[in-house]
């Protein structure tokens, strides 16, 4: 961080003498880890983004096998109780706020700016913020793990359960503050995806026009945008009563425990369409490729994905059936509930359609999606089994609501995003993953996934609680559970092979040194049309739309007999990455000091106020650095010809004019 | 086409046979009711099973039959464009009205069904305040109808008259639990601050096992609950038996009973433990605040870290006549067919208490609970307070004589 020689150039030329006090240059790397830190590219923070999950998804699948592991024989010795608890409330924390939604945003990142003809996001740097924050909390979170032990009340953590006097280890701090934090960072994500959705179209990208899966990302980021600030507040409630001795929760002074269930479910069941929509964009990127058809009845996608997210509000107390609230909010959730069924239908059947009558390439990246619809489809059905209140009163808090979400949340969203990865591979990374090994993957994670998370609909019936650490013989519990481990180990396989995948074709693609092509997969949207990797600046030219799949209609026409022909071939479209008079946002020391300070905060609430200190220097200093930064860095070398206007710039038509000027707004 | 009718056939019998695999030794079988509410349930359930059923074998079946009919068999026909269809307003149309007409029946059943759920049970009913406590169950019962749950208070075991609907107020001293005998109706949370009406009846006598479903920390998974059902005879019999107080020991009684009776008032088994006719005086402490009392049936709460005790384990005084203790963790009386049989009385007569008695159990429980069952035994200072009995270190000879002692409680 060295002061410039001119940070505040006025564009005469004219230098000031000297630097004014906290007026630091832009940094310059562009290659090795400082380039990393620093970077405020929507493409490399998604990657991040991407990377970051792999590693929590790593550890919430640990967590996962020491579950099945205790659980695979009655009277289980591996955890204790205490210990039993903590893994199974990192477990969910770690998958859904660490893994799900995370691995959300990195597509999100990545892909909409490339979607809608964009070179970045609206807000480059809150974007690095929000990675950077987004990790800091999954560190504070699972840095409980090392200070005293995680959070032992369930990711839900309802009170009182989870105050001091039931809880008093300090693992639902951890979980507390942890969770804020990344709370920030979806809630600056979701500010930052919704601008960039609503003004950063390349010119004719009208709303309409955009695809699936940049609009599900878009109903994504507004859920997030209502839900996560409800979260927040229970947080702060619960926070204030752990650690100043505030009452909200304290049964004593006449708290009623059901607000806490209230605040958290109407965040929690957004939360879920939160996870499950953006797998729903991805699938529906992938099916059409490889049927060969546009997908059946887009108006219909996109406004069931806007009724689910509209619906996801009217439903929450569908997790309180048993909880006391009356008969008649009993009733009137239950039937809500039952109708976010319909909507939800109407995706299934236009995905079946868009298939029926294609050409079905059946490799990995469908095989994933069409995992995603039948298994999404059990998961749904468990969940009109429940929406039924009275049968939920059975079924609620036992193994069978455990089968239903991991239908829903690992068969649907997960299922997707591995289908993504396949997809999209080549694009971020310029290297295939190997599809024979792809579709290998695929059928172990079927397999296992079913054996795993199967049995758990016999086991809920039959009468097992969930979040329970041991279990006895003689209840007819034994089998299946063993069934169910024995799948967890086969699940642990697969995502083994997909590792082996990523290297292996990594080695072959090294090895035989041929230039991935833009268009792998005969591609319908604009990040086709870019090469592979994409290039740092994205778009040489900005795009300009005329209809929806406008990729695949400069490519196909239809013929007199209303049959499709060849017009041009990939190559004659696409970009060939020779960009001039490109800007692009520079990047930042900011994001990164600003997101260091948040999880000191943390520790210091929990351990040493001194620490609140140390974050509050560092938030405090990286804001300042940040207003006071200069907007751009001249000498940095981001994008061939910056700050060049190149003489035939008339020629683009001046239709980048538009989106060139949107990303200076940083 | 003939593929898809036999598809539509196999659903319902996908249905039963998955069904059919759930039966076997599963004492808590949610598909095997033995009581009104719970088969009420049990048959708005399998329409919904089936319903459920027949649209997972379509659409499952669609999508691999689509996906092997549509395959593309080598590039060349990657490359046979098809048809391009964008989409189809009717059947967009019916596909939303469709599910949706199927969800409004399963809608109707639901609701109707919920409000049968929430029936109040008739006057003359068996009303029982249920309470949750980490991680034990307290039963204590209202037999004059006053709205006071004083006349019986035991633990681990809910005994009802059987064919009989009984009244339950469900409510918790410390966080929520849920109470749940899975053959007999669904579960309902136990809320602190909060009391749930919620019914229960048992066709026919027998005991009825379940658990606490909500989970409530450390020893959720053995927090445990047994529901006895007794002919209506039977029933008033042990009513009668439990409104029977316990007797108290002269100072110079030197019998292993009136031993074990010293060990219990001396040591600090008395300070949490009551035995009506023995220590109910100290258990009547006028400080606790009074919305305690009037939402939880009793005094003391251990939601104040000041308590050391909660002065709320659970009740002593008819001890022998449960099957369990520690939360329904252990068995009491031995878990053989001819001790089981014997039913609530187990105890009466000497022999068979020295024949069913699992006096190995109740030692090694009173030597250290802690290592028996996973408890918050120990204070963790200005945090919490004690949850779940903790080592008393008592001697060899004073569990002999308080095994004595806990004999005579029948």
């Amino acid at each position: 961080m060295t002061p410039t020689s001119g940070p505040l150039a006025l564009p005469s030329g004219e230098a000031p003498p000297r630097n004014p006090l906290g007026v630091f240059a832009r940094p310059t790397a562009t290659r090795g880890w400082r380039s990393w830190i620093t970077t405020v590219d929507h493409k490399r923070i998604g990657i991040m983004y991407g990377a970051a999950s792999l590693f929590f998804l790593l550890i919430g699948g640990i967590e996962a096998l020491l579950i099945r592991v205790q659980l695979a024989t009655p009277d289980g010795q591996v955890l204790s109780a205490d210990a039993y608890n903590q893994v199974y409330t990192m477990h969910g924390t770690t998958m859904i706020f660490l893994v799900v939604m995370p691995i959300g945003a990195a597509f999100m990142n990545y892909l909409i700016p490339l979607q809608i003809g964009a070179r970045d996001v609206a807000f480059p740097r809150l974007n690095a913020l929000s990675f950077w924050t987004f990790l800091g909390g999954g560190i504070l979170l699972n840095s409980s793990w090392l200070l005293g032990g995680g959070a032992d009340g369930g990711w839900f953590n309802y009170a009182p359960n989870n105050g001091v006097i039931y809880s008093p280890s300090h693992g639902i701090d951890f979980w507390n503050m942890g969770l804020i934090i990344t709370g920030i960072a979806s809630l600056v994500g979701a500010i930052n995806l919704i601008v960039t959705c609503l003004n950063l179209r390349a010119p004719g990208m009208k709303l309409f026009r955009m695809p699936v899966f940049t609009w599900m990302a878009l109903v994504t980021q507004f859920l997030l945008l209502f839900a996560i600030p409800v979260l927040t507040v229970a947080q702060f409630l619960l926070l204030f009563d752990r650690l100043f001795g505030a009452r909200f929760f304290d049964v004593d002074a006449g708290a009623d425990p059901l607000l806490w269930e209230h605040l958290f479910w109407i965040f929690g069941h957004p939360e879920v369409y939160i996870m499950v929509i953006p797998a729903f964009g991805v699938i529906s990127e992938i099916i059409p490729v490889f049927s060969r058809k546009p997908l059946f009845g887009y108006p219909f996608m996109i406004f069931s994905g806007i009724a689910i997210g509209f619906l996801g509000w009217g439903v929450w107390a569908h997790h309180m059936f048993a909880s006391g609230i009356g008969p008649l909010s009993v009733a009137a959730f239950s039937v809500s509930t039952m109708f976010i069924a319909v909507p939800t239908g109407v995706k299934i059947f236009n995905w079946l359609a868009t298939m029926w009558g294609g050409r079905l390439k059946l490799e990995a990246p469908l095989l994933y999606s069409i995992g995603l619809v039948t298994m999404f489809t059990i998961g749904g059905l468990s969940g009109v089994t429940h929406a039924v209140a009275a049968s939920d009163t059975q079924q609620t808090d036992t193994y069978y609501i455990v089968a239903h979400f991991h239908y829903v949340l690992f068969g649907g969203a997960l299922f997707g995003f591995i289908g993504g990865w396949y997809f999209w591979w080549p694009k971020v990374f310029g290297y295939t993953l190997g599809n024979t090994v792809g579709k290998v993957n695929f059928w172990i994670l079927l397999v296992g996934f079913n054996l795993t998370f199967g049995p758990m609909h016999i086991l809920g019936l039959q009468g097992m609680p969930r979040r329970t650490y041991t279990y006895r013989d003689g209840y007819g519990f034994n089998l299946w559970n063993f069934v169910s481990t024995i799948g967890a180990f086969t699940i642990a396989v697969s995502f083994l092979v997909f590792f082996w995948n990523i290297w292996s074709s990594y080695k072959k693609a090294k090895a035989s040194g041929l230039k991935m092509v833009a268009d792998p997969w005969d591609g319908r949207s604009l990040e086709w049309t870019i090469q592979s990797p994409t290039p740092v600046h994205n778009f040489d030219i900005s795009p300009t739309v005329h209809r929806l799949d406008d990729f695949w209609h400069r490519k196909y026409q239809e013929n007199g007999d209303g049959k499709l022909v060849r017009i041009a071939t990939s190559e004659q479209i696409v970009q060939p990455g020779n960009p001039r008079g490109v800007h692009l946002p520079s990047p930042s020391y900011w994001p990164i000091v600003l997101a260091a300070g948040l999880p000191f905060v943390g520790w210091g609430l929990i351990f040493n106020l001194w620490l609140c200190l140390v974050g509050g220097i560092l938030i405090v200093a990286a804001i300042y650095g940040w207003v006071l930064e200069p907007s751009t860095a001249p000498e940095a070398a981001r994008g061939p010809d910056d700050h060049v206007t190149p003489p035939d710039r008339e020629g683009d038509g001046g239709q980048s004019a538009a989106t060139e000027e949107a990303a200076l707004v940083d | 086409m003939s593929v898809l009718r036999r598809a539509r056939l196999l659903g319902p019998a996908a249905v039963v046979a998955l069904l059919a695999a759930c039966a076997g030794n599963a004492p808590q079988d949610t598909l095997e009711p033995e009581g009104k509410y719970a088969k009420d349930i049990d048959n708005l359930i399998s329409p919904i099973f089936v319903i459920s059923g027949i649209v997972f074998v379509l659409v499952l079946g669609g999508a691999v039959l689509i996906a092997i009919k549509y395959r593309a068999r080598d590039d060349e026909h990657f490359d046979d464009m098809p048809h391009q269809v964008h989409g189809n307003n009717t059947l967009e149309i019916g596909w939303t009205i469709l599910p949706a007409l199927i969800l409004g029946v399963v809608g109707v059943l639901s609701v109707a069904a919920i409000f049968n759920l929430y029936e109040e049970p008739p006057a003359d009913a068996v009303k029982v305040q249920v309470v949750g406590q980490q991680w034990w169950w307290e039963y204590r019962y209202d037999l004059d109808g006053d709205g006071s749950y004083e006349e019986i208070v035991t633990a681990n075991e809910l005994v009802i008259p059987s064919g009989e609907q009984v009244g339950l107020e469900i409510t918790s001293r410390d966080v929520i639990h849920s109470f749940w005998a899975p053959k007999l109706n669904g579960k309902r949370d136990a809320v602190p601050n909060r009391s749930h009406p919620w019914n229960l009846q048992a066709d026919q006598p027998g005991e009825y096992i379940g658990q606490c479903t909500e989970f409530c920390g450390l020893s959720h998974a053995e927090m445990r609950i047994k529901v006895v059902a007794l002919e209506r005879d039977d029933f008033d019999q042990w009513v009668t038996d439990q409104q029977v107080e316990a007797e108290t020991y002269a100072e110079d009684d030197t019998s292993e009973e009136a031993e074990g009776y010293r060990v219990f008032t001396q040591q600090l088994c008395a300070s949490c433990h009551l035995v009506a006719g023995v220590n109910d005086d100290e258990f009547s402490d006028e400080s606790i605040p009074e919305f305690h009392r009037d939402s939880i049936g009793g005094p003391g709460t251990i939601t104040d870290p000041e308590l050391q005790a909660s002065r709320h384990a659970p009740n002593l005084t008819h001890f022998m006549s449960r099957s369990t203790f520690a939360g329904a963790k252990f068995d009491l009386r031995r878990d053989t067919e001819e001790c089981e049989a014997l039913g609530v009385r187990w105890a009466e007569d000497e022999d068979d208490l020295e024949r069913c008695l699992d006096r190995g159990a109740l030692e090694a429980w009173m030597r250290n609970p802690p290592a028996e069952k996973a408890m918050a035994a120990e204070v963790v200072p200005g945090r919490s307070p004690r949850r779940g009995m903790p080592n008393l270190e008592l001697t060899e000879e004073q569990i002999d004589q308080l095994v004595a002692y806990l004999s005579t409680l029948k």
